[in-house]
């Protein structure tokens, strides 16, 4: 306020006229009026006007990656919602048919996204093989496992190598038909003249010496193999011997008979699982068990062996049969620090088997002895689709569909009447004329029968004396089976095809739709939620900002992996459970965001004059504080969508993730698996993944230094 | 500051109580799973530890008189012609007893079904150094690389070097570790057969256990190189532009003598705190990447503790709880070295 004591009158000197020459007088005739009948404008501009929006639009254009990034979001959003409408394929069921095609685009043989796969080094089986003379004929004749490679679907050449130091163990089993057995303690003690030689399939009685100190066997059976052996076997295993198990036996010779001592049996203390892991934690006194099993305290031959034979998913049953031979007159603990050398983990880990006859095996598993056998092995190009899709003879093809394709009016069954020589009988099976036969393909394009049928192809019972069977009839028939599947050409999966046929392309982006969805949920729900908390926690400030503040604080510190672990185990993972969950903490960045944004602008004047003109709180927080904070929240709070995406892929990882519906998170967890063998099952969702975090980093990067220029730089 | 120091240790020793009971509770409220297959006198072993643990209590009674169930009864046996029934304590009891037993006897409980009735704190201890060693490794090849990465591309601003760096950082940052892992164990496992596919077991020869090291450390590493570069490059960026360098030279001092003494010191007061916070962080394992390596480390423990059937509850709260403590440990550690760092800051002062 301004006092009266502020103003000091000053008197004025007085005027003196003398010194001032006389005024003239001036009339209202010497004033012209210069602009009498024109329009007074106001100047123009001379920039053009501007919001703030526009000029952040032009100054985000002006960052290039942005624009770039933007494009890319922008394509990856749209194609996200276009390719599932489009493309019809069925990703709900799962289609046995059609598992693992490998991504094509291009003709098979053009050696790049061809939907061939290449196979190197598959062992030969040599007992497929046919009548061949010379070497020639014999690598021209072999082919890898009938029953998996067909040669129609091979498009190169067969290159054949032959080993004879073969380094997985194994191909012994079932290819390697010479071979040998070598003795010792380390693979680089191995010396090539301590071969125990053998020629056929059957493993050789493992001869034991006493220098011998370590050796162990491994051989692959499949479950009938061992089931049989079991009786025959030198070891003598007991017959209620469960497969999936592990026991440790010692067996020594009394004389020239055999004994057998039974030690461990993990079987009835762990599961295979934990045995594995944890055998060196049961203390097992062996040396006391033999002790006290067979009266002995020395022996002149004698050795453990370890049975494990595990029966899981895409495993080869498989026979450990770990020897040891040892001397006669070992100290007990000499016997158990051997015993303790030897590895359970490891033995598995060699035999582990993968998809498509490849075995997972390095040789990190120290290994104690190893199998030299000589076996042929071939590399190929297949064509996965030729194999899946192609021309093949199938053996039981349905009656059904045969009349199906004659009531399609594909083909026809036509004795000389005119009837059809095939029918339906609802309860009997299928009635088959059997002097009377005549098949005919009528249309060539859409019919799946390649060639016409005769009466050989049908196996059927016994017929009445008119030639009539009636019963259960198999039909063998060459088909041509993408027609069968109901596809009017080859099918082309750009992208592939997962372990359940579903068409990877449309997988990925209806994958890619609803992680989108996720973040995009999650983001609406934090960013309203953050700022209501962050409004009244700024704007109110004192002891309401200190709860507040507290509460955030505790919830921000709780381990993420902690918080979403327990939440998704007590509510279930389904989508808006998951959503949710990942807002629980979520919101807790925005809210300090906001509640900045509010410390720096409620004391601002123009808050200050509404407030005495009477705003409410709630109209001062909604209409004159946030708007001028949301440009700042909002840009920096983008960047939620690329963290919510990434975490839900981690908690996919975790085994926690969304059920019924596949997320990118879900589709690269439940690939992973698939890695050393298909590995594009892992590379599109993969890279799509990448793009996403890549261009949305960018992209909220540009939107932020467009919004802020004064924190650009500052990443 | 040490009062400020004081201050802040307290209270993250109350959020670590407040956040440990919540999760205890939290976990216990989760239905009791029990493993089946094990025998009779196992099971009873493993009620009884559990009872001495204070999470479950028993009745006794002769076989002749039959007990009515007011709790619920988990399972009972009979030895000795006596009747014993096992049930879990109400959550609240359980809570008292852990944290008593925390307290007096320093015993976390034990484990039910990774190592049955092994000391869970033990368990744990066991993968502590696998996932320290990587950490360790981590850190001691990240933080050089990143920094010089970033002073390299703070001082060649805006020529092609610090572009493609900068676009290579970008890219890096954005591209989450699980994929990263996952295409190292592609190219350098099965296509090249360099490096081993996973984790080697602990009897590998001594050549395949360091190269096991290669791929975790790179995975763990790509992300960490860039977050320091990007801040270093960042940060000097700004350094550089400001007027006390500019007086710096104006007084004589040659580019390198002003970059050293003035720019690298002043851009640093950022970076180093996170730095520090980082040696905290390796006690802590990265649970996705170990899962996806098979390392047998603290991360790797929690997805096994969490995904055996029966889950095992006591290891998994040692975990969360060493999760917890390291991530309010390096919280604290981060504030408070910004005051040894800079001087001009002082923690915890009045304005």
């Amino acid at each position: 306020m301004l006092e009266d004591k502020d103003f000091e009158f000053v008197e004025e000197a007085p005027v003196t006229n003398e010194e001032v020459p006389a005024e003239e007088e001036i009339t209202a005739d010497d004033f012209t009026l210069t602009e009498v009948d024109s329009t007074i404008h106001e100047q123009k501009f001379q920039t053009k006007p501007t919001t703030f929006t526009k000029d952040a639009f032009r100054r985000f254009k002006k960052n290039k990656s942005s624009v770039a990034a933007t494009y890319i979001l922008g394509t990856l959003v749209l194609l996200s919602i276009v390719v599932p409408l489009i493309d019809r394929n069925d990703i709900q069921n799962s289609h046995p048919e059609e598992i693992f095609l490998s991504p094509k685009l291009f003709n098979a043989g053009t050696g790049f996204w061809d939907g061939t796969e290449r196979y190197s080094n598959i062992a030969v089986d040599i007992s497929e093989m046919p009548n061949a003379t010379t070497e020639e004929e014999k690598q021209e004749h072999w082919w890898p496992s009938p029953d998996v490679y067909t040669q129609r679907s091979a498009i190169s050449k067969k290159k054949f190598t032959d080993l004879t130091y073969v380094n997985s163990l194994s191909n012994l089993g079932t290819f390697g038909k010479e071979g040998y057995v070598q003795f010792g303690f380390d693979r680089n003690e191995l010396k090539g003249n301590d071969f125990v030689e053998f020629s056929s399939q059957e493993i050789p009685e493992l001869e034991l010496t006493a220098d011998s100190l370590y050796l162990s066997a491994f051989d692959t059976y499949d479950a009938e193999k061992i089931q049989a052996k079991e009786g025959k076997e030198d070891f003598g295993l007991p017959t209620n011997y469960v497969l999936g198990d592990v026991a440790l036996f010692f067996s020594y010779y009394e004389g020239d008979t055999k004994q057998e001592v039974q030690l461990v049996d993990y079987a009835k203390v762990h599961n295979i699982g934990s045995a594995v892991a944890s055998y060196k934690k049961d203390k097992v006194d062996i040396a006391n068990i033999i002790t006290t099993q067979t009266g002995k305290t020395t022996f002149e031959k004698a050795r453990f062996a370890v049975k494990m034979a595990t029966a899981g998913e895409d495993t080869l049953v498989c026979n450990l049969i770990g020897a040891l031979a040892f001397e006669s007159n070992f100290a007990e603990e000499e016997t158990n620090a051997i015993f303790a050398d030897m590895s359970f983990t490891d033995a598995t880990k060699a035999l582990t088997k993968t998809a498509g006859d490849k075995f997972a095996y390095w040789s990190s598993t120290g290994l104690k002895a190893i199998y030299l056998s000589k076996a042929y092995f071939c590399s190929f190009v297949y064509d996965t689709y030729e194999a899946k899709y192609g021309i093949a003879v199938d053996k039981s093809f349905s009656i059904k569909d045969l009349l199906r394709y004659q009531k399609n009016g594909w083909m026809s069954f036509k004795t000389p009447l005119g009837d059809s020589t095939i029918q339906d009988l609802d309860s009997l099976g299928f009635y088959l004329d059997v002097n009377n036969f005549t098949c005919q393909i009528l249309d060539a394009e859409k019919c799946p029968i390649t060639k016409p049928l005769t009466i050989d192809d049908f196996v059927y019972p016994e017929p009445n004396d008119s030639g009539i069977a009636v019963g259960e009839i198999v039909c063998k028939a060459e088909v041509c089976r993408y027609k069968k599947y109901g596809y009017s050409s080859m099918p082309r999966f750009l992208l592939g095809t997962d372990e359940s046929g579903r068409d990877m392309l449309k997988y990925v982006f209806d994958g890619l739709r609803t992680s989108l969805i996720v973040a995009t949920l999650t983001f609406l729900i934090c960013f309203t939620f953050g700022v209501i908390w962050g409004s009244i926690s700024g704007y109110f400030g004192g002891n309401v900002d200190l709860i507040m503040e507290r509460i955030t604080d505790i919830l921000g510190r709780i381990p993420f992996m902690v918080l979403m672990t327990l939440l998704i185990l007590h509510w279930g993972s389904s989508l808006p459970m998951f959503v949710m969950a990942l807002c629980m903490t979520g919101w807790i960045g925005t809210a300090s965001l906001t509640r900045t944004q509010f410390y720096r602008f409620r004391g601002r004047e123009y808050v200050l004059a509404s407030r005495t003109l009477g705003a409410s709180d709630a109209r001062l927080i909604a209409k004159h504080i946030f708007p001028n904070g949301l440009g700042t929240i909002i840009t920096a709070e983008v960047l939620i969508i690329p963290g919510v995406i990434f975490s839900e892929a981690n908690i996919a990882y975790l085994g926690l993730g969304l059920q019924n519906v596949s997320s990118l998170g879900v589709i690269l967890s439940d690939n992973q698996k698939w890695l050393s063998v298909h590995p594009y099952l892992l590379l599109f969702p993969s890279i799509i993944i990448a793009l996403l975090m890549i261009s949305f980093n960018l992209f909220g990067n540009g939107l932020r230094d467009a919004v802020n220029p004064s924190l650009k730089g500052e990443d | 500051m040490l009062r400020y120091s004081l201050k802040r240790l307290l209270l993250a020793f109350v959020t670590a109580f407040i956040i440990l009971t919540l999760t205890f509770i939290l976990v216990k409220a989760l239905p009791v799973t029990l493993k089946i297959s094990t025998s009779a006198g196992e099971r009873m072993g493993f009620y009884d530890s559990q009872v001495a643990l204070g999470y479950f209590s028993v009745i006794v009674k002769p076989e002749t008189e039959h007990y009515q169930p007011t709790m619920k009864i988990i399972e009972s046996f009979v030895v000795d012609k006596k009747e014993y029934f096992y049930y879990p304590r109400p959550i609240l009891e359980q809570y008292f007893s852990w944290l008593g037993n925390i307290f007096t006897k320093w015993d976390w409980g034990t484990s039910t079904s990774l190592e049955l009735n092994a000391s869970a704190i033990r368990l744990i201890g066991r993968r502590l150094p696998v996932s320290m060693s990587i950490n360790i490794i981590v850190v001691l090849v990240s933080v050089p690389l990143g920094i010089l990465l970033g002073i390299y591309a703070g001082l060649k601003k805006n020529t092609w070097i610090d572009h493609t760096i900068s676009t290579l950082i970008m890219i890096f940052v954005s591209i989450p570790g699980f994929v990263v892992i996952t295409f190292l164990i592609f190219f350098f496992s099965y296509q090249t057969g360099w490096l081993p596919p996973s984790w080697p077991s602990s009897t590998a020869p001594l050549g395949t256990r360091i190269l096991g090291y290669i791929i975790p450390v790179l995975a763990l590493s790509f992300g960490s190189i860039c977050g320091y570069g990007r801040g270093v490059r960042a940060e000097l960026c700004e350094v550089m532009s400001s007027e006390y360098l500019l007086l710096a030279r104006t007084k004589g001092l040659t580019k390198n003598q002003a970059i050293i003494r003035h720019a690298l010191r002043n851009a640093f007061v950022p970076i180093l705190p996170s730095i520090l916070a980082e040696f905290i962080g390796i006690l802590g394992g990265s649970i996705v990447l170990e899962r996806l390596y098979g390392i047998p480390g603290v991360g790797n423990i929690y997805f096994e503790a969490l995904n055996n059937t029966p889950r095992d509850y006591n290891v998994l709260m040692v975990d969360m709880a060493i999760f917890t403590i390291i991530g309010l440990l390096a919280g604290i550690l981060f504030d408070l070295s910004y005051g040894f760092i800079d001087p001009r800051i002082r923690m915890g002062a009045k304005k």
